[in-house]
């Protein structure tokens, strides 16, 4: 379970041009479930991915992972049990590196980085299975460098390669934002069968509101750093993309 | 004629240690490593020292080895943990090891003919010792460089040379892999400096001599010889980036052998660099940017 | 495609290579052979120019024509010294009669590329060549180390009453700590002492020089120290206006400002280097036989208008032999 308690986060602090996004906000997130979050820009959605993984500093409250506070914890050592699917399918591979090669580096995640050899050869079946899994004829492409594959193919393999070890959670930043739509499809549906095969605990921050509908268990909506929408359970599984776009129009006007 | 071609080669060669180093901080790395002309000097100051104190010609080249590595630590250190811009930090350990370096040696230091080098201490006379000075220079040096390239080589294809190469191409995979960018950053730096400083001592053992003067340049140099030669024969799949580098090395002192040849005043020997520079980026065809991440 | 151009480029530069260097190689063996001089200077300087010159005039005083007797093959090192390296190496390849290094790091090249050959190497503007290790094998050649005797002479004639001479030098310059220490060691002999200060660059100089005059120096003396003499300007300025005369180590500091010194001659230097290779050439002595040469000759230089301005009375014996500088 990962739970934010009462975080104050302010941008700019002692300048003009001085920000509080958060004030004393609280969420928590059980295990097991799969979020979307929502919101306009500026709504905080990107500044609470990089508050839980660590990549910017909060001024005061906690952020608990099961009960331990994690908020001193070095971004790198978060995510020793996190995976991180960003908005920019470049930040999920190497482009000069094969898949073969960004393939053994995910799946060493959590070793000892050491002197034996970086690819096991007798993994490649495995990895070819799992990239034929993905149904995008990825599997004949091991020694290709990620840098030539399209954005669509490398976004898929970098979700593969994110939850390729076990994970406590993933987190999804925008990560279809952009693709041309009908992969942003395909990725969807990918991310979607991953999470629920693997039971995975997933936060995914989106623009597209039907996704936010239609996939995962739990919706939220941020608006300046506060939740105005939290939708569980049935009330979730009743929402509608128009009940929700209502009151993204209203918060958004005002 | 064949002897000038043979000291060639082997200047070549001792010279393309410094362009593994900067292969490593700039190709692999993307790390503007200026650092290199302190750590070159470095690795002949402290073999100069050690030769005329009597110490075991071989046991400077590890030693010479370790050095650099200090000096790539400190660089990446002052980078990665005291948040100083990647080319200032470089910098700063450059401007403290001209310094380092004339303390270590006292000021320019000849190592006498007495003094044996690694190409006429005993274990290399008793191998080669019916050979000229010529050949056991070029012979060793190749040894030397074949070992370093096949170690490098199989370096890079380990785990931790793996994320080495990781580390310069997507550093937020990195640590989204759960590992410290930065000491990786450390690490890659502390094995270029050493390949560097090894080199320094090579050329301190052939030259029998250090002179604070010797690094300047030297990264312009490596520079070169590294996009030369991943530019000429990259291309070449079954070429591999640290050949590719050897060679880049051999071809630009060969060019500086025929431009003195020429009778061309060494004022500029700079601009045939720059024009040979264009000359095999225009053939390669490639885009600068390529040529330089591939 | 593309593979067969770059292949087509590496063999042209291969097969230049080779032409290139086969021109010129080996030793022509018969009865008039011409002897092949390679001269490596470490780049293009003034004084180092001097010396070049000075080194084919004292050939030709020696009575070796050029064309006749010898031919040249003059290389410069832009003050690079990997490519001094590789100039060494291209003489030792052509197998010379004689290399001719100019400034240490040729010179170290040369010595280095001669190891294992029996070829002469003849220096010269090398201040310690013991130090630069080129006193061991078939080396010799002429030091450019400044005549410190002289020149505290000349401040004694020319400052009768002067008790403390002040200098500023570079720390990491060896040519400068070993002329500081030479002065201190000879200092009493001509009745001084001697006031120094080390600097680590150009910017801490002028710093030196009021520190210096706070301490009463009656003069100051130069060394051929490249940070002192590059602000030679700037220190005149202020030690003009205290009154205190500063002594150069060269002609050229002295056209600059400096009333007088005892300093080299880079031609005549050159000139003795060329006299010692002629005698080995010939085949006269060897290397051996002559041991490395100090500077037999050394120029008084003054600057009247800078003596003028400081009312220094400068004694005939000096007038007599000295060569004005000023405009």
């Amino acid at each position: 379970m990962l739970s934010i308690e009462n975080i104050t986060k302010i941008y700019h602090q002692g300048m003009i041009t001085e920000m509080k996004l958060f004030d004393r906000f609280s969420l928590t997130v059980g295990d097991g479930q799969f979020v979307s979050v929502v919101g306009s820009n500026g709504s905080g959605k990107t500044s609470l991915l990089n508050i839980i993984c660590g990549s910017i500093p909060i001024e005061s409250g906690d952020v608990k992972l099961d009960g331990r506070s994690i908020a001193r914890i070095k971004d790198y050592k978060r995510y020793a049990t996190m995976g991180r699917v960003y908005q920019n399918p470049a930040l999920g591979t190497c482009p000069n590196m094969t898949m073969l090669e960004n393939m053994s580096l995910a799946d060493n995640k959590g070793k000892p980085f050491g002197l034996s050899r970086g690819v096991n050869k007798k993994k490649i079946d495995v990895y070819r299975e799992q990239l034929a899994a993905l149904g995008l004829g990825l599997e004949d492409k091991l020694h290709v460098k990620m840098g030539n594959l399209s954005g669509g193919q490398r976004q898929a393999v970098a979700l593969l390669m994110a939850t390729m070890t076990p994970l406590r959670f993933l987190i999804l930043d925008e990560h279809t934002a952009a693709l041309d739509p009908k992969t942003a499809e395909i990725i969807m549906e990918l991310t979607d069968k991953v999470v629920r095969e693997k039971g995975l605990t997933a936060i995914m921050v989106t623009h597209n509101l039907r996704y936010a509908v239609e996939y995962g268990n739990r919706l939220l909506m941020l608006n300046r750093g506060k939740i105005v929408m939290d939708l569980e359970g049935e009330e979730k599984q009743k929402a509608s993309i128009d009940s929700i776009m209502e009151v993204f129009n209203r918060i958004s006007i005002e | 004629m064949i002897d000038l071609i043979i000291s060639t080669v082997t200047q070549g060669l001792i010279y393309s240690l410094i362009s593994f180093g900067v292969y490593i901080t700039y190709t692999i790395l993307d790390f503007p490593d200026l650092s290199v002309d302190g750590s070159f000097p470095l690795g002949a100051a402290v073999t100069a020292v050690l030769l005329t104190k009597g110490v075991n010609p071989f046991l400077t080249l590890p030693i010479a080895l370790g050095c650099g590595a200090l000096a790539g630590l400190c660089t990446g250190f002052i980078h990665v943990k005291l948040h100083v811009r990647d080319l200032l930090s470089a910098i700063i350990t450059m401007t403290a090891l001209f310094s380092i370096n004339l303390q270590i040696a006292g000021s320019n230091l000849p190592v006498g003919r007495a003094t044996d080098t690694i190409f006429t201490a005993a274990p290399t006379m008793a191998v080669l010792g019916s050979l000229s000075l010529l050949m056991r220079k070029l012979i060793v040096s190749l040894i030397i460089i074949v070992i370093v390239k096949i170690v490098l080589d199989l370096y890079l294809k380990t785990k931790s040379g793996l994320l080495l190469r990781a580390v310069g191409d997507n550093r937020t995979l990195v640590t989204s892999l759960g590992r410290n960018a930065g000491n990786v950053k450390i690490r890659g730096l502390a094995i270029a400096n050493a390949l560097v400083a090894l080199s320094g001592c090579i050329v301190c053992h052939e030259q029998r001599s250090f002179s604070a003067t010797m690094g300047t340049g030297q990264v312009v140099f490596a520079l070169a010889t590294v996009i030369i030669g991943i530019s000429l024969f990259k291309r070449l799949s079954f070429v591999k980036g640290t050949t590719a580098v050897v060679a880049g090395s051999v071809v630009y002192k060969a060019c500086i052998q025929v431009a003195i040849h020429i009778g061309l005043p060494a004022n500029l020997l700079k601009l045939v660099t720059a024009v040979l520079f264009l000359l095999v980026l225009v053939l390669s065809n490639h885009k600068g940017e390529e040529i330089i991440r591939a | 495609m593309k593979k067969r151009m770059i292949a087509r480029v590496m063999a042209g530069i291969m097969a230049a290579t080779m032409m290139v260097t086969g021109v010129g190689c080996g030793k022509k063996n018969d009865g008039s052979r011409k002897y092949q001089i390679g001269i490596s200077q470490y780049g293009e300087h003034g004084s180092l120019d001097n010396c070049r010159e000075g080194f084919l005039a004292g050939l030709e005083k020696a009575g070796l024509k050029k064309g006749v007797d010898y031919e040249v093959d003059y290389q410069n090192a832009g003050f690079d010294d990997a490519i001094a390296t590789q100039i060494g190496q291209s003489f030792s390849a052509n197998d010379v009669d004689m290399m001719v290094a100019i400034a240490t790091p040729s010179a170290t090249a040369c010595y280095a590329a001669a190891e294992d050959k029996d070829i002469p190497v003849v220096f010269t503007a090398i201040t310690d060549p013991k130090a630069a290790g080129l006193t061991d094998g078939n080396v010799t050649g002429t030091s450019d180390k400044l005549p410190v005797e002289a020149q505290m002479d000349l401040i004694r004639k020319m400052q009768p009453e002067a008790e403390k001479i002040g200098i500023i030098y570079t720390t990491s310059e060896q040519n400068s700590v070993s002329a500081i220490a030479e002065y201190k060691e000879k200092a009493g002999d001509y009745g001084f002492t001697i006031a120094a200060i080390g600097v680590t660059q150009q910017s801490e100089v002028t710093q030196a020089v009021d520190t210096l005059l706070s301490e009463q120096v009656d003069c100051f003396s130069n060394l051929t120290d490249n940070n002192v003499v590059g602000v030679l300007a700037s220190i005149l300025e202020k030690t003009n206006e205290a009154g205190v005369p500063v002594y150069g180590s060269e002609v050229e500091q002295v056209k600059l400002g400096c009333v007088a010194a005892a300093g080299i001659d880079y031609y005549q230097l050159g000139i003795q280097t060329g006299e010692m290779a002629a005698k080995i050439l010939k085949g006269e002595a060897s290397c051996d036989d002559i041991p490395y040469e100090t500077i037999s000759e050394y120029g008084i230089y003054i600057n009247s208008t800078a003596i003028s301005e400081l009312n220094i009375t400068v004694p005939a014996e000096i007038t007599d032999k000295a060569i004005e500088t000023a405009e």
